[in-house]
């Protein structure tokens, strides 16, 4: 951010260099206060910036001027003396008289402000008391001019005392040095405020750039940190494979009959290895996931085949349990734009996770209904009028007559290896990753999935996915 | 400092630092109510409601010397508080001495560390070093009870290079002394930077006593150098030139 170009630095406006008359005084108000010190005292009086440029005037409106300016050598006249008055030297005491040619006064004297000229007044014209007759210069000026008429208006100008006139010239001086002064305050003040606002933009900007290093950092570091989980996880996979493999050969006998207790065995060695390989699959896509690595191959999907297909899968696991599975999809549900395979596995994983906290004799139960979302995130602050469009969604429920989750464990469950209690781990089993996984596919799809009480007991986790592609945010 | 060679004019920038209400404002106050008419401009104060200093006080002086060379003085106080940081900052640049104005009550005594820190670092924005900075330090508010005692800052003085003052700054006890030894230390500083006394023919003592007495102090230079407490006066600070 650059300071306005006009802008004076902090040691120009306080050491003394860079004030002007302009800078401190407004130019119209200065105006308005010489025709009314003209008024008052019937002397017409100029104020000169240091450049010699015309601020404030009240000498327009005397008559003799006007009569000699209709002629040429009384322009001649007026233009010298003006020239003049704005060069004439000043005394020590910063003042000086002037006589004109043509008979009148005038006084001038130094603006000063903190010990330098910034400016000059002019007082004047005026005749002093004693004078009664126009010279001669003035009457000989040019012959066309009216000479009773040069009388009658050279009568009429003003008329004062030299020394009352350099009283009124204190008076200003000081006026003048006290709306300085005020103007000089107002000015720093102002440039202080901007100059402290740049100084706290300029500290902000650096801590910015700090913090937005360290964030490079650690995004970097997080990035690296899943691709090495990725290609770990790729590596276990193959040894693992063969380990499956071998012992599923052994076990169906490819290798000649084994006793009961060798086939028990083996048989362990395979479902230990099918469990260790799911651990890792996670662990691949969860990094994918994370790393922005997976693409989703979205197309049209139909709700129920997905929803039928993850109960026919997990009917086994279920039957085991003595839990009933039920699937219930409203009639004329409309397709929605996602991945068949990803969806399916988020449901497969919510359903597995139903069934393992479900005791005996409960149910869990898969639905399906349509509803409408607001375009607006409810955590937005305003605009809702204009951003809420509403867009219709599938919402998707899968509740169970389990053990439920506490209110407060609600938002933590999907955190990566997080289990709301370790012990039911031990029981149940799994990773702790299978809902961190759920979230980031639904994310994916731009839907949302929150987790609410079931009654009289169990847990509904809702998904919510948009039927058509976010156009919005 | 800015040195205008058309007008013989030599402007020094004296800044009076310190912590919020350690009577920095009311240093200048005592300054100028001391000063000679003529010597001293209009002191500018830019407070707040509670008169608090909200960017600086400014107080103009000015001197003419025998050499003919005109000495501005512009003194200059900081708002102490401590969330004015960035305006503190402004102030400080450019500096040619610093007045460090403590609060003498013990309760304050870390107040006034954490400003002298910020002062460190202020300059250190700058590229200036405390060692660089011409630097009296005042312990003003003598009179109030709980006060360190004068035995503890001579103490403490004696073993620090800045000279140090004690002050009643409300009474303008100190005040002027203060003002001397700073001006005493940063003319050294200046003129072994551009060799004043020399291009000149300037009179530095001469100077001096003029600005005594015309801050209202008939006592003799010498004689005004001496309140100090402890710290070096006449030492040369070789690191300013």
């Amino acid at each position: 951010m650059l300071p306005p170009a006009a802008a004076k630095t902090f040691d120009e406006l306080t050491l003394g260099h860079g004030v002007c008359l302009e800078d401190l005084i407004d130019r119209d108000a200065l105006g308005e206060m010489v025709k009314s010190f003209y008024e008052l005292f019937n002397v017409p009086l100029r104020i000169f910036s240091e450049e010699g440029k015309l601020l404030g005037d009240a000498a327009d409106q005397i008559p003799l001027y006007a009569f000699l300016n209709s002629v040429k050598a009384g322009r001649a006249a007026l233009s010298d003396v003006a020239s003049k008055l704005k060069t004439l030297p000043l005394g020590e005491d910063g003042m000086a008289s002037f006589l004109c040619s043509t008979g009148e006064s005038y006084r001038v004297a130094t603006i000063q402000y903190d010990g330098k000229r910034i400016g000059r007044m002019i007082l004047g014209p005026f005749l002093a008391l004693e004078v009664s007759e126009p010279p001669q210069t003035l009457l000989t000026l040019d012959s066309t001019l009216d000479a009773a008429r040069l009388r009658e208006l050279f009568q009429a100008m003003p008329r004062a005392e030299d020394d009352s006139v350099v009283k009124l010239v204190r008076h200003l001086q000081r006026t003048l040095d006290l709306l300085l002064f005020s103007g000089h305050r107002a000015l720093l003040t102002s440039n202080m405020h901007l100059a402290s606002v740049r100084e706290s933009f300029r500290e902000l900007e650096d801590k910015n750039e700090k913090l937005q290093t360290a964030f490079d950092r650690l995004k970097e570091l997080d990035r690296l940190k899943s691709n090495f989980l990725a290609t770990v996880s790729h590596e276990l996979r193959t040894p693992l494979t063969s380990i499956i493999g071998y012992s599923e050969m052994l076990v169906e006998g490819l290798a000649g009959e084994m006793t009961g207790e060798q086939r028990e065995f083996v048989q362990t060695i395979r479902d230990k290895g099918e469990q260790l390989l799911q651990l890792i699959k996670g662990l691949l896509d969860l990094s994918k996931l994370e790393s922005g690595t997976m693409s989703l191959r979205k197309s049209q999907t139909d709700i129920l085949t997905v929803l039928r297909d993850v109960a026919q899968t997990m009917t086994p696991t279920a039957r085991k349990k003595e839990v009933d599975i039920l699937v219930e999809v409203e009639n004329g549900l409309p397709l929605i734009w996602a991945d068949a395979e990803r969806l399916r596995q988020v449901f497969l994983n919510l359903t597995e996770n139903a069934i393992k906290f479900t005791p005996p004799s409960g149910k869990v139960t898969l639905s399906a209904r349509i509803t409408a979302i607001d375009a607006a995130r409810s955590d937005d602050a305003g605009g809702v009028v204009i951003l809420s469009a509403r867009r219709t969604a599938v919402e998707f429920r899968v509740a169970d007559t389990g053990i439920g989750i506490p209110e407060g464990e609600r938002g933590r469950v999907f955190d990566a290896f997080y289990q709301v209690d370790s012990s039911s781990t031990r029981e149940a089993g799994g990773t702790g990753l299978g809902l961190s996984i759920v979230r980031r596919l639904i994310d994916g799809h731009d839907g949302s999935v929150r987790i609410v009480d079931n009654t009289p007991k169990g847990t509904v986790f809702i998904v919510t996915i948009p039927v058509k592609r976010a156009t919005i945010g | 400092m800015q040195l205008d060679f058309v007008n013989r004019e030599l402007t020094i920038k004296l800044v009076y630092y310190g912590p919020a209400l350690s009577g920095k404002t009311t240093n200048l106050q005592a300054l100028h109510k001391s000063a000679e008419p003529g010597a001293s401009g209009r002191l500018m104060t830019l407070e707040t409601k509670d008169d608090r200093t909200l960017f600086f006080d400014l107080l103009p002086l000015t001197f003419r010397n025998q050499g003919s060379l005109a000495v501005r003085l512009k003194v200059f106080t900081v708002p102490g508080q401590v969330i004015h940081a960035s305006t503190r900052r402004l102030v400080v640049q450019g500096a040619d001495g610093i007045a460090f104005i403590a609060d003498s009550r013990s309760i304050e005594t870390q107040h006034n560390t954490e400003s002298f820190m910020d002062l460190r670092e202020n300059l250190k924005q700058h590229g200036l070093t405390l060692k660089q900075m011409p630097l009296i330090i005042q312990f003003n508010k003598r009179d109030l009870p709980d006060v360190r005692s004068d035995a503890e800052i001579a103490e403490l003085a004696s073993k620090g290079r800045e000279p140090v003052y004690l002050a009643v700054a409300t009474r303008g006890i100190g005040v002027v002394e203060s003002m001397i030894g700073l001006l005493h230390l940063t003319w050294s500083a200046l003129d072994a930077e551009h060799d004043l006394n020399k291009k000149f023919g300037f009179d530095s003592k001469a100077f001096l006593a003029q600005v005594a007495q015309k801050l209202g102090s008939p006592k003799p230079v010498p004689e005004i150098l001496q309140a100090c407490v402890g710290g070096a006066l006449d030492v040369l600070r070789p690191e300013a030139g």
